[in-house]
């Protein structure tokens, strides 16, 4: 018989307690009401002969489908931590002082060729940065490190005040000023000036000492970030431990393996919603470049870039930048539904072939009729892929 | 099943059929019923409709799940608002910061939506003075509900009538410590703090250490505070589930009280009165650590102009405009209303179990109420909801050891309102490090047990004397909320 116990697995799935969850309590009466009808529906269709049927129906939890027989992986989580954001984290740090390096480079002698390699090693950092976002949980939130490094916007009021003050300007008086007068931002504005029309002229000496402190500074957070997920910082345990022993008994933040897991998508899914309906739906939206992240030096377009291949190696367990991979979140869903974890690849690259045919600047392109439609394609692809890891790859990983 | 369907019988034998499927259809329709839809559902949903299922960082941030479409895009803009970074003005986006504030953005306190740490930008200092209780008291109380010295602050200073029931603004630096101010700004006072430790030990001799912030203080001039001046430092409280607080029918919250403790089981609990400034009336309170702003529009019109410096059309400019707008205010109310609660996890472990009868047993559902529901709200996905968030919403006396001093409205010195339990166990995934109890000064719940005191004493000193299986299951239960 065709519709022979069919309903029942279904009933049987949507009797899983993640799933009511997801639903809310409403849906739960309505999938009771369907519950019950489709048993009575199955049991006087086929005559009710079956005394599997209510068994089937009752054992709720214990006969989930064949997809969550593999159990998530430990490793996937430790090697997430280990090949994907301790990497990644520890590139960004080199990038961060290479950036400060050049900055020296430019105040012992400021000409077009110091600035421009200036310029060229804040672009290198922040595409090791951005592609980090997607895991800027933990000690980046709590100890302040992403809000140090990357604040929007920047208040250009009173660092020009400052500027233009007579105040000594120390390392002490940099490292104490707000978060939203150091950081990325500022040192992309003092880098690149309005719309990238920086001349090595227009900076003076007050300019390049703030520049440089903040370059120190700005070097100093970046290192203690990648310190803090791999050895610890202030007495705190390496946020490396934290995630990987996630489910142990001894782990007050994280209470079963599955919640470590959510994590590590969870990341993946606030970024890409970030990118694809703030940094780029908004701006595009209201057509206004005053919105766009990286205005000063026309980079929110490679920005944003890398927010997405971050997802992607969080979701294929690698780091390409610095050659590393692990056991990855990608194997696990291609062991039960290999057709599921080729449709998020493909959505990944197509949303990365999207973001390819927005022409740069980013800034003026939202602005541009002729460009209307490869940004509305690219983020309609972005959002497609969030869509699928949020609604088919994290049931399967938190019910695994 | 088909054998059977085709069973080749006589007309006695299809009517025994039929009968033997329509009572065995029955009873499976009953027992379907039964464990569908007559016994409740599988996990208490801590926050009804609104509940989510959600352990991670973002927990405490994501949208009710029942809310309509155009509710959600709301939403969304609110929470923009909620972590929208302010700058001086002048500036292209985000101007209005200052000139004095803690922050400069919402979410910079509230990260995650969650619980804040004892660390500078997130914990902040009130202040007043000391006014005799018995004088604000005695004073003659006007139509709107309050005496004549109260009416005339509000008046001069309506942005920190939040805290002015009996706590009178200190000269200078108001009601609140803001410790930052914009370039060319001398902020009013320093706030340096650090920890002190006590120690004790559980009923079965084990030690443990406590610790607890002790301020100090400075005026520009380098003095410091006047010893008369009140404080109350305060790390930010989580802010999700905030709507489904708000929709609690008043009624309901006063049936908990019980101020002069006619039960007998040593737990009084009063209701705050507190002054809604657009009703321009004492109304119950229900926000803050003691409860003492009425609802989450007053709440965060008060939050954008003493933490961030930015005026609103609730505290606006002397010349009645505001740096942010009606549409602005009234989206981050939106948000804070509409944030989903977690749900549980780990419900049917044994040890989870245990822990939820030890924490019954000990009484600590006297205060931290399991069950409530909510009544009929502005906001439908908020009404009408049964919700399991651990408070009373009552002013209760917790000891000396966390007393601050202050009062603020009808709450002494001693008093605190009970803070919801629900996501208790998420805090630390959604800020690592934040702290627990009104200061951030307890790092592990086995600490915030062990500080409660005063209506808490028999409550606390059962926990300290439980056995260590029986402290581990109750504080697992916790970290599963």
């Amino acid at each position: 018989m065709p519709f022979d116990l069919v309903p029942l697995e279904k009933t049987d799935k949507n009797l899983n307690e993640d799933r009511y969850l997801t639903m809310g309590s409403r849906p739960i009466l309505l999938f009771s009401i369907g519950t019950s009808f489709s048993v009575i529906a199955s049991l006087l269709i086929s005559g009710c002969g079956s005394s599997n049927a209510p068994s089937a129906t009752v054992s709720s939890g214990t006969s989930n489908a064949a997809a969550t027989d593999v159990k998530f992986d430990r490793q996937i989580l430790s090697d997430f931590t280990d090949k994907v954001v301790i990497p990644n984290n520890n590139l960004f740090a080199e990038k961060a002082k290479a950036l400060s390096q050049s900055i020296d480079e430019m105040v012992k002698a400021p000409n077009s060729k110091t600035l421009k390699a200036s310029q060229e090693a804040w672009v290198v950092a922040r595409a090791a940065w951005e592609q980090t976002e997607c895991f800027g949980f933990g000690p980046a939130d709590s100890l302040g490190y992403d809000g140090a490094l990357d604040t929007w916007p920047i208040n250009e009021t009173d660092f020009k005040a400052m500027l233009k003050s007579g105040q000594a300007i120390t390392a002490d008086s940099v490292s104490n000023m707000k978060e939203t007068e150091k950081g990325f931002h500022v040192i992309e504005y003092l880098l690149f000036g309005n719309e990238k029309s920086r001349k090595p002229a227009d900076l003076g000496q007050r300019d390049l000492k703030y520049l440089q402190l903040l370059g120190a500074n700005f070097t100093k957070v970046a290192s203690d970030l990648a310190t803090s997920w791999s050895k610890g910082i202030e007495g705190k345990p390496a946020y490396r431990e934290v995630l990987a022993t996630a489910g142990a008994s001894e782990n007050t933040i994280y209470p079963t393996l599955q919640a470590g897991a959510e994590e590590m998508i969870q990341g993946m899914l606030d970024s890409l919603d970030e990118v694809a309906n703030e940094k780029m739906g908004k701006t595009f939206k209201e057509k206004a470049p005053k919105l766009a992240e990286s205005r000063f030096s026309f980079n929110t377009l490679a920005d944003m870039k890398s927010n997405l291949q971050g997802s992607q190696n969080v979701y294929l367990g690698s780091f390409p930048d610095a050659n590393t991979s692990g056991k990855s979140l990608s194997a696990f869903v291609a062991q039960t539904k290999p057709e599921l974890d080729g449709k998020v690849k493909a959505e990944f690259n197509a949303a990365m072939d999207a973001m390819n045919q927005i022409p740069a600047p980013f800034e003026k392109a939202i602005l541009d009729s002729k460009a209307a439609n490869s940004i509305k394609t690219a983020q309609a692809a972005i959002n497609a892929v969030r869509e699928t890891i949020e609604k088919q790859v994290k049931p399967l990983v938190v019910q695994s | 099943m088909e054998s059977l369907l085709r069973f080749p019988g006589n007309k006695q034998l299809k009517f025994l059929r039929v009968f033997a499927i329509a009572v065995l259809a029955s009873v499976c329709l009953s027992f379907a019923l039964s464990q569908y839809l007559w016994s409740p559902p599988p996990v208490p949903l801590s926050g009804g409709e609104t509940t989510v299922s959600n352990r991670t960082h973002q927990g405490f941030g994501q949208p009710a799940p029942n809310l309509t479409e155009k509710e959600l895009a709301l939403h969304i803009e609110g929470d923009r608002a909620f972590e929208a970074t302010f700058v001086t003005a002048p500036a292209p986006v985000n101007a209005g910061l200052g000139p004095l504030f803690n922050n400069s953005s919402c979410v910079a306190c509230h990260v995650g939506d969650g619980r804040g740490m004892p660390a500078k930008g997130s914990l902040l200092v009130r202040v007043s003075l000391p006014v005799s209780h018995s004088v604000a008291s005695t004073q003659p109380i006007s139509a709107n509900g309050t005496n004549k010295q109260q009416s005339s602050i509000f008046e001069s200073q309506p942005q920190a009538s939040v805290t002015l029931g009996n706590a009178p603004p200190v000269p200078e630096l108001g009601t609140q410590i803001q410790d930052q101010a914009v370039f060319g700004v001398k902020p009013k006072a320093n706030v340096e703090f650090e920890f002190q430790e006590q120690n004790g030990s559980y009923g079965d001799g084990k030690p443990y250490t406590l610790k607890s912030p002790v301020f100090t203080i400075t005026l520009p001039n380098g003095k410091p505070l006047p010893s008369n001046v009140l404080t109350s430092p305060r790390v930010p409280p989580p802010v999700f589930g905030r709507g489904l607080l708000e929709a609690i029918p008043e009624k309901t919250i006063v049936a908990l009280a019980d101020p002069d403790d006619k039960n007998r089981d040593g737990i009084s609990g009063k209701p705050n009165r507190v002054w809604d400034v657009r009703k321009k009336a004492l109304v119950l309170g229900r926000f803050g650590l003691k409860a003492n702003n009425p609802n989450i529009f007053q709440q965060n019109a008060a939050a954008y102009i003493n933490d961030m410096g930015v005026t609103s059309p609730l505290f606006p400019e002397k010349d009645g405009k505001s740096e942010i707008d009606l549409k602005t205010l009234k989206a981050s109310t939106f948000y804070t209303q509409t944030l989903a609660v977690p749900a549980r996890t780990l419900m049917n472990d044994q040890v989870v179990k245990k822990g939820e009868k030890l924490f019954a047993q000990a009484n600590c559902t006297a205060c931290h109420v399991a069950k409530l529901r909510t009544g009929n709200h502005e906001v439908k996905a908020i009404s009408n909801q049964t919700i399991h968030p651990y408070t009373d919403m009552l002013l209760h006396d917790m000891g000396a050891e966390l007393a601050d001093g202050r009062p603020d409205f009808e709450a002494s010195g001693n008093e605190w309102r009970t803070p919801p339990l629900w996501g208790l166990g998420l805090t630390q995934a959604v800020l690592p490090y934040a702290g627990y109890l009104h200061d951030g000064r307890a790092q592990t719940l086995e600490e915030a047990i062990l500080w409660h005191g005063g209506e808490a004493e028999q409550s606390k000193e059962q926990f300290r004397t439980m056995a260590k299986g029986d402290r581990d299951a109750l504080v697992k239960f916790l970290q599963t909320l």
